[in-house]
């Protein structure tokens, strides 16, 4: 060997499973350039063809939104006029976890083929469409402003919190999705699976009903506990108080609970991720 | 003998079975030991029977497949060029592709905005290259990703058979420009079925057989020993 010889580097020498949560922040910073064409590209597939573009963002929510308060006002017999903003921020916090969750579980599947031909941090297509979906939900925030006028709601500093709620939201969906991206690309029963969970959870979440009815029909009992557990519980409830100016009362438990199964998922989750992802992509 | 740039200690890789696989009692396919050194500045081959193990080998070599066993070193870049056209998005235009390729494999966007008039001179598609891809035929398709994927040369450039896409005057064309780059590139490992090509290209050529490599030398004594492992397959299947 010559004085000038290439100092040789191991390939996967670094790669430590337990720094995984860490990882995916760091790889989203250095890959920054990716994330923001994977978002361009994301968006692009989605809303470039039709011909309302962007507004559907806005639009969707919306017809939702009068839907489930039409059916609502059906159901109970009379009408509240701030219920159908309370669907819509329902609406809107409950599909942006029910995206991320399900683009994160699918993130191997669709872009298979890709990792099959570049070396690429895996778990960054699920951020990124993560982000994506967090981008929407703040596009479809406009489906609220006609609703400051008609209840003559106050544009107040709080407000500014509404991203981050949205972005709690859309951090759970993503942790509790990802580490079942490489059973999901070897298994496809567990798609399936995921999709009958959203379902479920439609009905678990408060899109249709709120915090205060919550306590009133389960109390502070081992149930009202279980309801903590769902991660959208409680940045709903919030983003409710903050625009309507009201107060909820939810305990400081509560709040605990609502961040327990995503950071507990976001930490292990994010490590068996990278532990089964490589292979995964192998088997597929 | 040169700097060894690459380093491939004992690697090897199984593949994970399916169910049906499992329940059939399939024997695993694996891949490797494989052993293997590369110097600064040589073009090394690699042939072998359709599943031999040649794109896994060179997967595992670039970085994309990690070994279950093994060390792999190497210094500088290396970048894998295969499956032409993995990537590009269809409603994107020639341009968005670009980027969005670029940044696929890491090229910040000042390095592609310096690479943009090369690709657009090379690929040949004028003003379709602002225009969707979808309207793209499949030789245009062909042209911007072979264009784009060989605008970068990097340290060490691994092609797996991305030689033959195009017309025939494209194929020439992206066939030059390979040349260019391992002409450009410390160093090459090339996959491809053309002997021609390989034995005017390669300084040595690795045979593949059944997940290992088998040979590690001269390219006219491998071609000879891929022969003789061809027609011993052959009078196998014609005894059967």
């Amino acid at each position: 060997m010559t004085n000038d010889s290439p100092i040789l580097k191991p390939m996967w020498g670094t790669r430590s499973i337990i720094r995984s949560p860490l990882s995916v922040i760091t790889d989203t910073w250095e890959r920054r350039e990716l994330v923001r064409n994977l978002i361009k590209r994301d968006l692009d597939t989605r809303y470039r063809e039709p011909w309302l573009g962007y507004s559907w963002a806005v639009i969707e929510p919306t017809l939702l939104a009068i839907a489930y308060t039409f059916a609502f006002m059906i159901l109970r017999g009379k009408s509240d006029p701030s219920y159908a903003i309370i669907v819509l921020i329902g609406v809107i916090g409950f599909q942006l976890f029910v995206k991320s969750f399900t683009d994160a579980v699918n993130t191997l599947s669709k872009n298979v083929n890709l990792f099959q031909f570049t070396r690429i941090p895996k778990a960054l297509f699920s951020v990124s469409s993560m982000l994506t979906n967090l981008v929407l939900a703040l596009v479809s925030l406009l489906a609220l402003i006609p609703w400051f006028f008609i209840l003559d709601l106050e544009f107040q500093a709080e407000l500014l919190l509404i991203p981050l709620w949205l972005l709690f939201i859309g951090f759970s969906g993503w942790s509790l999705g990802v580490w079942l991206a490489p059973l999901a690309l070897r298994i496809p029963d567990i798609v399936k699976l995921t999709q009958f969970i959203t379902k479920i959870g439609f009905f678990l979440s408060p899109v249709m009903w709120t915090y205060e009815m919550l306590t009133k029909l389960v109390g502070d009992g081992p149930i009202s506990i279980l309801m903590h557990l769902n991660p959208v519980l409680v940045p709903i409830t919030e983003m409710r108080d903050i625009i309507l100016g009201t107060s909820s009362n939810v305990p400081p438990w509560g709040y605990l609970l609502c961040w327990i199964l995503p950071m507990i998922f976001y930490l292990f989750g994010t490590m068996y991720f990278e532990a089964k992802a490589h292979k995964a992509v192998v088997a597929a | 003998m040169s700097n060894i740039v690459f380093r491939m200690d004992n690697t090897s890789l199984t593949y994970p079975q399916h169910r049906y696989e499992k329940k059939k009692g399939f024997d695993k396919t694996t891949i490797g030991p494989i052993t293997l050194d590369l110097y600064q500045g040589e073009v090394l081959g690699v042939i072998g029977r359709n599943g031999s193990g040649k794109s896994t080998m060179v997967r595992m070599m670039a970085g994309v497949f990690p070994p279950d066993s093994g060390e792999i070193e190497y210094s500088g870049s290396i970048s894998l060029l295969a499956g032409v056209g993995v990537g590009f998005n269809n409603l994107f235009t020639g341009l968005e592709n670009t980027y969005l390729y670029g940044s696929l494999m890491g090229w910040s966007r000042k390095k592609i905005d310096g690479m943009l008039d090369d690709i657009i001179d090379f690929s040949e598609l004028d003003n379709h290259f602002y225009r969707s891809f979808r309207t793209y035929s499949s030789g245009m398709k062909a042209r911007l990703g072979i264009s784009v994927a060989t605008a970068f040369t990097p340290d060490i450039l691994i092609i797996d058979e991305v030689l033959g896409v195009g017309d025939q005057s494209f194929k020439e064309k992206s066939q030059k420009r390979v040349r260019e780059m391992i002409d450009k590139s410390g160093t090459v490992v090339i996959i491809s079925h053309s002997a021609g090509l390989m034995t005017k290209l390669c300084d040595r050529i690795a045979l593949m057989h059944e997940g290992k490599i088998v040979f590690v030398g001269d390219p006219t004594e491998a071609f000879i020993k891929y022969k003789d492992i061809l027609d011993l397959r052959e009078s196998d299947n014609s005894s059967e």
